[in-house]
């Protein structure tokens, strides 16, 4: 009886030790790997070989006109927040739209209500802004609650202090959504 | 009755006892007002400063400032907080240096009130401790605690052979001692071996186990083939989810902002790292090693906070998990958007993974068993509203499940 417990266990030290770190058995790898280039792969055309492309400088992509054209400087920053005007209506698809996407994109750090407290707890996200703040901004020369379209839209578009320019995750459109979104935030009172 | 010891002596005493006493109580009531101050000081300090400033040595927008009492005096402080651009413009040697240093940005003006000028300075003075943060080294052997039960296996098994010496050896000395023949490990397993195969029905009990194993492994590995699950690469960055998406989370749409849009749900670019990593340079796990090589990438220089010009920026060759074969059409935006199907449906408990593995099987089984079961998300689909209403019209109190909407038709996915 000993001698089977035996055989056992060195079976189980036999099995135990293929492990299966790798991908595992294709059938016919052209179906998976197929001649045809696929996204993010690479390539034997290109200098740099890779298949991600950037677009011709200039391009501009069908339905998409840029109706912004301020600059990323703080000259830019006060002209927008003069000047620019919100193409998108503020209506209640437009700001329920803009509640989805201010979820997704900037909840983390300013909080469900724009008054800081997100989920990100890093020090140096740990001072956020409240929307609706009446201290005066030296930058804006006006409050907090009192941002235009344009300055909020310039600061998610280019960046603004601590906060990464976001116009490559988010369409113009979005953007002016999300801005419709903060505006109605603005006007939330945190207590 | 007399007193032991001279009145003298014992003033003398109660003297020090109360000079000491009330230093003491000096002592604890100036460590009560400063940590009021430096409470409010901290207040000022993050609703003001935290924006451009860190409590340390590393430069943000604004330089680092930890023991900026030391290098400048109170007086020169109050001047450029309350006006950098006014102080520079008088010529303070020190302040254009600063401005000059700092790509000449000058700070904003801050008019604070005397006595939180006086809170604030006693933040600057009497800085937070430093956190400890965890060794690396611990965090690696707190990870190795979860081992898995293969190896576990493997450890038990290992144990029993080395029980089967011992006990071997053992058997040699107690014979010894006896003076009766000794056998070698080998010739002891050689014997034992010969008894074992000698009777029948053991050589069946091993004919048999073998049997099972070739089966199991047969049946396995063919049954595994072209599919990928729980294949969990190393990837060039040691990028976790479970910090990202679990500990702070940040929503998947963040960084895979595309599968909203696109056939893909595409991996960020480093620009999209660089919108908190810029001022982040240090992770909780594997501190600025990993970091370090987004900046690598991008060329990116941490301590001066700008981007190297005339870098030649190389892409970060991550490793692809999830493969369809060519034969299968596979949509994001069509189960994100339309479907509102949510990431964790398909990719797993993502927000727990330091690395990520494939979770589903994406086998065209597994793809026809969801089709069946998942029922038409009509909520918040009002494009779809007039579709919704014929499809109600049609299928009379019946679950309208994915494939009632052409979800198992051959042409729409294999074309």
């Amino acid at each position: 009886m000993i001698n089977r417990v035996i055989l056992f266990f060195a079976f189980i030290l036999i099995v135990s030790s293929c492990s299966n770190p790798g991908p595992g058995y294709e059938f016919m790898p052209n179906m998976y790997r197929s001649p045809s280039l696929e996204t993010y792969g690479q390539n034997s055309v290109f200098e740099d070989s890779s298949n991600a492309r950037l677009p011709v400088k200039g391009t501009i992509a069908r339905n998409y006109l840029s109706t912004f054209y301020y600059e990323g400087s703080l000259q830019g920053y006060l002209e927008a927040g003069e000047n620019a005007v919100n193409p998108f209506l503020n209506d209640e698809v437009n700001i329920e739209e803009g509640k989805k996407l201010y979820s997704m994109f900037c909840q983390h750090c300013h909080g469900e209500f724009g008054a800081g407290g997100g989920s990100i707890t890093h020090p140096v996200y740990s001072a956020i802004p409240h929307y609706n703040d009446s201290k005066m901004l030296r930058r804006a020369n006006v409050p907090m609650n009192q941002l235009t379209s344009g300055h909020i839209f310039h600061a998610l578009t280019y960046g603004l202090n601590a906060m990464g320019p976001h116009s490559s995750q988010l369409s113009e459109e979005e953007r002016w959504k999300i801005t419709i979104y903060v505006q109605e935030l603005q006007k939330y009172n945190a207590e | 009755m007399t007193i032991p010891f001279n009145n003298n002596r014992l003033l003398q005493l109660l003297f020090v006892v109360f000079i000491s006493f009330s230093s003491v109580l000096a002592q604890d009531t100036n460590v009560v007002i400063d940590s009021i101050a430096v409470q409010k000081g901290e207040q000022i300090f993050k609703a003001n400063c935290t924006a451009c400033h860190v409590m340390g040595d590393k430069k943000l927008i604004g330089p680092g400032l930890l023991g900026v009492t030391d290098r400048r005096t109170k007086e020169w402080l109050k001047k450029w907080i309350n006006s950098s651009s006014d102080f520079i413009a008088s010529g303070d040697a020190d302040a254009i240096a600063i401005y000059e240093e700092y790509n000449k940005v000058a700070m904003p003006s801050y008019y604070f009130e005397d006595t939180d000028y006086e809170a604030v300075y006693a933040y600057l003075q009497n800085p937070p401790l430093p956190k400890v943060i965890a060794d690396a080294g611990d965090l690696l052997v707190s990870e190795d605690e979860g081992l898995n039960i293969s190896t576990q296996l493997m450890f038990i098994a290992l144990f029993l052979l080395l029980l089967v010496y011992v006990l071997t050896s053992l058997k040699n000395k107690l014979k010894d001692s006896l003076a009766q023949d000794t056998e070698t490990i080998t010739q002891t397993l050689v014997n034992q071996f010969n008894l074992f195969i000698s009777n029948n029905r053991n050589i069946v009990f091993v004919a048999f186990a073998c049997f099972i194993v070739v089966v199991k492994f047969g049946y396995d590995s063919l049954s595994s083939v072209g599919i990928y699950t729980k294949y969990q690469p190393e990837q060039p960055i040691a990028f976790s989810h479970k910090v990202h998406a679990g500990e702070n989370g940040v929503d998947c749409n963040y960084c895979h902002s595309s599968a909203r849009k696109s056939k893909h749900s595409g991996i960020p670019s480093a620009n999209v790292c660089m919108n908190c990593h810029t001022y982040i340079n240090e992770g909780t796990i594997t501190g600025t090693t990993e970091i370090s090589k987004i900046y690598e990438a991008v060329g990116f220089d941490p301590d001066s906070r700008t981007y190297i010009s005339g870098y030649e920026q190389k892409p970060i060759k991550w490793v692809r998990i999830h493969n369809l074969p060519d034969l299968a059409y596979f949509n994001h935006s069509q189960h994100v958007v339309a479907g509102k199907v949510e990431c964790k449906t398909c990719h797993g408990p993502i927000e727990e993974m330091d690395v990520v593995y494939q979770h589903a099987e994406l086998t065209m089984g597994w793809c026809i068993e969801c089709h069946r079961t998942t029922e038409v998300a009509m909520e918040g689909n009002e494009y779809y509203t007039e579709l919704h209403e014929q499809l109600k019209e049609k299928y009379k109190g019946q679950k309208i499940t994915v494939d009632k909407i052409g979800g198992i038709e051959c042409g729409k996915c294999h074309y």
